[in-house]
């Protein structure tokens, strides 16, 4: 299996090449276009309750979609919902990452999804909401996001500061704490960062450069108020 | 073979490097490649580890010592490697393991409990509001003064009357009236006057208003086979104003605020709102709760002025066997066996006093109502 990210940017999309009897399962609507060999399937991960649970609790989509070069190798061309960047992690079956409900894109057939509950101040404050996935296994993981993706490189003990819901993903050997952006309370939320998460390594931080609820926020005052 | 656990330090990257851990009797090994033979191999004493507990649920074993090349640190998750650590290390790591384990401990308990009061407090919330409406409307309604409640009532029975052919005297109006006489008289501390109207239909129905106003057609009166029968229908009914259950039902379907609103005092939010709902009062329709309230007090004060309660089953009775016409009684007072089981049982458990007849004749007065029959469509 091998993945090229075509038009990095703002608008790109995913190639990933298949052997045949190869698969990958990716998020349900992320293929654009495929080879004839590749059939589409429509799969219930980790069963009808996880489906469930994922569906309900993550807001994630019910079903995803699992491309398989049944007929000979092919490729298939995969993008994600929002204008932002794509990015290709391999996972060695040891690190585990965590992802925001709407950062997944697709992964290997390897690779293990499940719905996690985040502690309440986390999940209330954190901007990520209270399930998040983990994801774990071996092979390939691609990660999409609101805007470019950057990577924070953590070595054991180092702190880094990011404003919630910016989080794209973070490996499952970090930690981080929610705090108030600056000292006082007031100052907090006229300094427009309100909630901040105190990552301490060692590992990595995926983030992504927009935040999707202040996006919305902004272009609502576009939006004609219907009568 | 997969690694077991990720090595962090100065050379490896930032998402750590995948090893292969090895408990050993005299410290860890961990080795960078799958086959033993090949690769860097690094041994470790026990004596120079120190364990913490780490990751982002605080559920990895952290283990750091010095090695000669940079800090080490490793991220142990396979729960076979960790028990196999935790067997093997002497005694100086026996209690910060220990820490480490309840550490774990901990921070489990703490998020069930944090999710466990959280639920418990959003379930209690929908369940005591569930469950304290129906006390808070009770609340409102107690503070609702009787004379409000008869102004209320007064104006929709004028105005229904008003359009109906009102039946002002004979053998008929004076049955009634013996029969409301004797049930009210058995009521204690009566706030209302009860106004008691029979109005000239060939509808199978009575019904009462708030404030002690009620109407009998007069084709409810041919349709029963006694006196007794329409006392029962009449006790019911009178049942309905003494436990203000009209008020309830307006208070219910008001709302919570302005329950609240009556709670606390806000008597021009309910004179308003009383405006609004005087026309509905005629369409109102009492919960399954309060019709068995009706039945059963119906039957006690039935009992109390003497009359045959029987009537009232077997009137009761008579009404679920068959769906005769226009009977609009059935309507709002949908019957069932099971009801009129109910009110038998607990007639049975009532003590026997000997029924006092009325002083008409009930044929004389069904004459009187007039010769036409009911209608049947």
């Amino acid at each position: 299996m091998k993945s090229e990210i075509l038009y990095p940017g703002a608008f790109p999309m995913v190639r990933v090449e298949l052997a045949a009897g190869e698969n990958i399962k990716a998020e349900s609507g992320a293929m654009v276009a495929c080879s004839p060999t590749i059939d589409i399937e429509s799969k219930m991960e980790g069963g009808f309750l996880g489906a469930l649970s994922r569906k309900f609790l993550t807001g994630e989509k019910f079903f995803f979609q699992t491309l398989r070069a049944s007929r000979g190798p092919g490729e298939a061309l995969l993008a994600p919902t929002v204008p932002g960047e794509i990015a290709v992690l391999e996972l060695d079956g040891v690190n585990e990452y965590m992802v925001q409900k709407d950062g997944f894109l697709a992964g290997a057939d390897a690779i293990v999804i499940e719905s996690q509950m985040q502690s309440m101040s986390r999940g209330l404050l954190g901007g990520e909401g209270f399930f998040i996935l983990k994801i774990s296994g071996k092979g390939m993981l691609v990660l999409n996001s609101f805007g470019a993706i950057h990577k924070i490189e953590l070595k054991p003990n180092q702190e880094y500061i990011v404003d919630n819901s910016h989080l794209v993903a973070w490996s499952s050997t970090t930690s981080y704490n929610i705090e108030k952006a600056t000292s006082g309370w007031v100052a907090s939320f006229t300094s427009g960062e309100g909630f901040v998460c105190r990552f301490r390594g060692p590992g990595l931080v995926y983030i992504q450069s927009r935040n999707p609820g202040s996006f919305g926020a902004w272009i609502r005052q576009f939006i004609p108020v219907s009568e | 073979m997969i690694p077991n656990a990720l090595c962090f330090g100065e050379e490896f990257p930032a998402s750590g490097a995948p090893c292969f851990v090895q408990v050993g009797t005299e410290g860890l090994t961990i080795a960078f490649e799958a086959n033993e033979d090949d690769g860097v191999k690094e041994t470790t004493q026990f004596s120079a580890l120190t364990v913490s507990a780490g990751g982002i649920d605080h559920d990895h074993l952290v283990v750091k010592w010095n090695s000669a090349r940079s800090e080490r640190t490793l991220y142990l998750r396979n729960p076979d490697v960790i028990q196999a650590f935790r067997e093997a290390v002497p005694d100086h790591l026996d209690a910060p393991l220990a820490q480490v384990a309840e550490r774990v401990r901990q921070v489990r308990h703490r998020r069930r409990l944090v999710w466990g009061i959280v639920g418990g407090a959003i379930l209690s919330t929908a369940l005591s509001l569930w469950l304290g409406l129906d006390i808070l409307v009770e609340v409102a309604v107690s503070r609702i003064p009787v004379e409000w409640e008869q102004k209320l009532g007064e104006s929709a029975y004028r105005d229904f009357l008003a359009h109906q052919d009102v039946v002002k005297e004979g053998p008929g109006v004076a049955a009634v009236e013996e029969m409301t006489h004797r049930l009210t008289e058995q009521i204690q501390n009566n706030p209302y006057k009860f106004q008691v109207t029979v109005v000239k239909s060939d509808v199978i129905n009575a019904f009462a208003l708030p404030g002690g106003y009620v109407v009998v057609f007069t084709g409810l009166m041919k349709k029963a086979e006694s006196g007794e029968e329409v006392a029962g229908v009449l006790s019911h009914e009178l049942n309905h104003v003494l436990q203000r259950h009209g008020l309830e039902r307006i208070v219910k379907s008001a709302g919570l605020l302005t329950v609240v609103a009556i709670v606390f005092g806000n008597q021009q939010g309910l004179i308003g709102m009383m405006k609004q709902l005087g026309v509905e009062l005629l369409t109102l329709k009492f919960g399954r709760e309060q019709e068995t309230e009706a039945d059963l007090k119906g039957l006690a004060l039935l009992q109390r002025a003497k009359i045959d309660p029987s009537g009232m089953i077997r009137f009761f009775e008579r009404l679920s066997e068959k769906d005769e016409g226009r009977m609009e009684w059935l309507s709002t007072h949908p019957m069932s066996a099971a009801r009129a089981d109910r009110l038998k049982t607990e007639q049975a458990a009532l003590s026997k006093t000997l029924p006092e007849p009325f002083t008409f004749d009930w044929k004389q007065v069904q004459a009187s109502l007039g010769s036409q029959p009911v209608a049947v469509p």
